[in-house]
């Protein structure tokens, strides 16, 4: 398994454990309707997960410089796949409640970060998950 | 429009120059092994300079390694 893979592979699984948690803070937050004390606890906690995220993701960045070639035109085509999954996620967000509940109905607010939240995952999950296929099928007959 | 195919004898000059492994061919022109494996596999065309690096290893032309066909459909 090359490095590309480690990769694709750890960050599919960190980023499902930071969207599982994530959504679990924020139905803690939403529960406890977010006031005075209780939201600061709250951003404390969702700080205490998205400071790893970011240490994880600038690891990413040196870890991607041992990259050849073919594993940057691998990245780069898994990007665009994550560009194309990220419009479809958020067209069907946006579009499917717009004719499923008609254009007089109300969205709630805290549905906002729960979109914010699924845009990120399903981004990064396209872009893992591309580029675990596209290594398995230049693999297959090596 | 024909449809193109870019094949290459990179695996055999591997054992015609003492057996190098793929491994050892991949450290030498500065890629990993799984580029090595999807080149041989005809997969994946490499660069102009990977293309350079590679017969410059073997201490051949390139032309001697890739050789690009033309099929007219």
């Amino acid at each position: 398994m090359s490095k590309l893979q480690k990769l694709a592979w750890f960050n599919l699984v960190m980023m499902t454990i930071c969207f599982i948690l994530s959504i679990l803070f924020l139905l803690i937050l939403i529960r406890v309707n977010a006031k005075g004390i209780e939201y600061l606890i709250t951003c404390f906690v969702i700080a205490c997960i998205t400071t790893p995220l970011f240490f994880m993701l600038h690891r990413k960045k040196s870890f991607e410089a041992g990259f050849d070639e073919r594993e940057k035109m691998i990245n780069r085509r898994a990007f665009s796949c994550s560009v194309i999954g990220l419009t479809v996620f958020l067209a069907c967000v946006c579009f499917i409640p717009f004719f499923v509940l008609g254009g007089q109905n109300v969205v709630k607010v805290y549905y906002l970060p729960l979109i914010f939240l699924g845009a990120i995952f399903a981004a990064q999950f396209v872009h893992s998950a591309t580029i675990l296929i596209q290594c398995a099928l230049e693999e297959e007959d090596g | 429009m024909g449809s193109n195919r870019l094949s290459n004898h990179v695996r055999r000059l591997r054992f015609e120059h003492g057996e190098i492994t793929q491994q050892q061919l991949a450290d030498k022109v500065g890629v990993t092994r799984q580029t090595i494996i999807a080149i041989e596999a005809g997969k994946y065309a490499p660069s102009l300079p990977l293309a350079f690096r590679i017969a410059r290893t073997f201490g051949v032309s390139i032309e001697q390694i890739f050789q690009y066909d033309e099929e007219e459909s």
